[in-house]
């Protein structure tokens, strides 16, 4: 067990398996990470979906209800309009307050049309992007899970770090850690034990000259130097 | 083993698999709708109630044919007015000179108004039917009166109304008034208690108060109100009529009564169609509430088996998790059609499979490692012995 090397912090909290290496000194210098409002769309599937759903069902709760609000307000104005043309038909006198008065009302109803559509818009905006941070918090994990995925896959168990504060699916990644520190930690175990089985039969085949035997533990002995760098 | 594997049952239960990211989501839902239907809702019946409201004053704006007033005579038409005057001469003999019956006697109770203008029409008429009584003698067919065409009944309710004259004639001549059958009477005059009081100390205006019924009397603008019961003693006057002297020519106007149908059909329908108009509002207010509500109700159905897509895969990988801990590296199955999350399951997959690679690589080290030392004689060795449980274990994880 004190063969593997134990975790160590070496950047802002972050443990060694998650600082990307830095180029072996002639490479150019990293770019400094610049948080871009793509990267906030991490699971498009996942996060335009839902998005999508709440953005078009508002516009529809909205775009029905403002109709509603514009044919009430229209209404009026046409009985208003029309009470009054009844009321100065008589008096040619009135006719131009009766175009300035129709004119005002019809000014009104279309801007209150600009102004539920400004809202909508508005609306959908805010509540899009407001859904993208929100998705965000669940696609997040996800990706960072994913990343740990890719790493397993290539048979590297490095350490894993806690998510951010705020993340969704705490629990998830809870589990995922568990799993992640139980294959990790067993592994380990395994490659102590391959490695002093090796020890011990490698000092008896040497003393009795058994060339096949040295020969296995010299591969066995390799692949416990692999497998310990992919459990670093 | 012997027993029946229990049938799995997909419960409502189930479909909550991640409650937080679950209900978070529908929630959201759930309440960004709920808020804009509150809020546009609340806007959507503020105009709906001033549209209402403007509506039901058009309505009310309409105007309906006047309920023909009894007490003004009409002054326009060419019937004789009706004599209330007992006194006077029945206009309906035929001896009678062929007069015509707009006199100022043979109308005693037209009103102010119509009085002038009837006395220009008799200015008018005179010289003519002075040529036409020189001309000719006067003949006693057109001389006679028209009998009404009113139904009789409208005639007694007209009769009616002469106690009302005559309580205008006496209480309302110096002061402003309107007397009403069996209503207060409602005064308008300077000084008014000294006027009421000397007009209830005055038997003939109590009388007349009595005659319609009026029980009591008010000066406009508050004040005691005056009983006419406590008014001065009625006294009872013995009057004789001589039947053959009484004559009633009925001159209601011939549309009296269409003018009144005419009049509570208008407001009959006035009442209707603003009744209309509320219940159009009412409809309104309840659609949205019912509206709201059910969109509230499927949305979170919606939402739950929405966000159950995502966290269905989430729970499944869940279990190969603990699968993993426990050091069980089964196979992994796909995912059910329809869920999402695909591309994280296939990172998944490649990572369990990347896991059980590496148990692969191990158990066939081992292996080749034990086999070289059996062959070196070396099987029974302790280090031999710990590869072995190694290998068993680590074969039992891949099963």
């Amino acid at each position: 067990m004190s063969d593997v090397p134990s975790a160590t912090v070496v950047q802002d909290g972050k443990l060694g398996g998650d600082v990307p290496k830095r180029d072996g000194g002639g490479g150019k210098p990293r770019e400094p990470y610049k948080r871009k409002l793509s990267n906030y769309l991490l699971d498009k599937r996942l996060q335009l979906r839902y998005i999508l759903l709440v953005t078009v069902l508002s516009g529809v709760i909205s775009g029905s209800l403002g109709y509603l609000i514009y044919q009430q307000r229209h209404a009026a104005s046409e009985s208003i309009e029309r009470d009054l043309a009844a009321l100065t038909q008589d008096d040619k006198s009135l006719k131009d307050f009766q175009d300035q008065v129709a004119a005002g009302m019809a000014a009104e109803d279309r801007a209150l049309i600009y102004k539920m559509v400004g809202v909508g818009v508005g609306l959908v905006i805010i509540l899009s992007f407001y859904l993208v941070l929100m998705t965000h918090k669940v696609a997040g994990p996800l990706y960072k899970i994913s990343m740990y995925f890719d790493r397993m896959k290539e048979g590297r168990l490095g350490n894993v770090t806690a998510l951010r504060r705020g993340d969704m699916l705490q629990d998830f990644f809870g589990n995922f850690r568990e799993m992640h520190e139980a294959v990790r930690t067993r592994l380990q175990s395994d490659v102590i034990t391959m490695e002093s089985a090796a020890v011990a039969l490698r000092a008896k085949a040497t003393a009795d000259g058994r060339q096949g035997l040295v020969d296995a533990l010299d591969a066995l002995d390799k692949h416990i130097t692999a497998r310990k760098k992919q459990l670093l | 083993m012997a027993g029946a594997k229990p049938q799995y049952k997909r419960s409502w239960k189930n479909l909550l698999l991640n409650k937080r990211y679950q209900l978070r989501f529908t929630l959201f839902m759930v309440g960004v709708s709920a808020v804009l239907m509150t809020g546009l809702g609340v806007w959507v019946m503020k105009e709906a109630n001033e549209a209402t409201t403007v509506a039901m004053a058009r309505v009310r704006g309409e105007a309906c044919p006047k309920i023909p007033e009894v007490i003004e005579v009409p002054g326009t038409t060419d019937e004789p007015a009706v004599p209330m005057n007992i006194e006077d001469a029945p206009p309906a003999a035929p001896e009678a000179p062929a007069e015509p019956p707009t006199d100022e006697k043979a109308a005693p109770v037209k009103d102010e108004k119509a009085a002038p203008a009837k006395d220009d029409k008799a200015r008018d008429k005179a010289p003519a039917a002075d040529e036409a009584a020189e001309d000719k003698p006067a003949e006693p067919k057109e001389a006679k009166p028209e009998l009404s065409k009113v139904d009789p009944k409208h005639v007694a309710a007209n009769n009616g109304q002469a106690d009302l004259l005559a309580v205008k004639a006496l209480w309302c001549t110096d002061a402003e008034c309107k007397p009403e059958t069996a209503a207060p009477l409602l005064i308008k005059v300077k000084k008014c208690d000294d006027y009421v009081k000397d007009k209830l100390a005055n038997a003939e205006a109590v009388d007349a108060l009595r005659k319609t019924s009026i029980p009591v009397v008010k000066c406009e603008g508050g004040g005691e109100p005056y009983s006419v019961a406590d008014a001065e003693p009625e006294r009872h006057a013995t009057v004789q009529l001589e039947e053959t002297s009484m004559t009633i020519t009925p001159t209601l106007p011939t549309d009296f009564a269409d003018r009144i149908v005419a009049h509570h059909t208008c407001e009959m329908r006035q009442a209707g169609s603003i009744n209309a108009l509320e219940q159009g509002r009412l409809r309104i207010l309840w659609v949205l509430i019912g509206t709201g509500l059910l969109l509230m109700l499927g949305l979170a159905l919606y939402g739950i088996k929405m966000t159950h897509k995502v966290a269905g895969p989430l729970f499944k990988v869940s279990l190969y998790f603990a699968k993993m801990r426990d050091g069980r590296l089964d196979k992994v199955y796909n995912l059910r059609k329809g869920d999402q999350l695909v591309d994280f399951y296939e990172h998944f997959k490649s990572a369990h499979a990347g896991v059980v690679t590496m148990e692969k690589d191990d158990l066939a080290r081992i292996k080749a490692t034990i086999e070289a030392a059996d062959a070196a004689g070396l099987g029974d060795h302790a280090s031999i012995a710990e590869l072995r449980t190694l290998l068993a274990r680590k074969e039992k994880s891949l099963e």
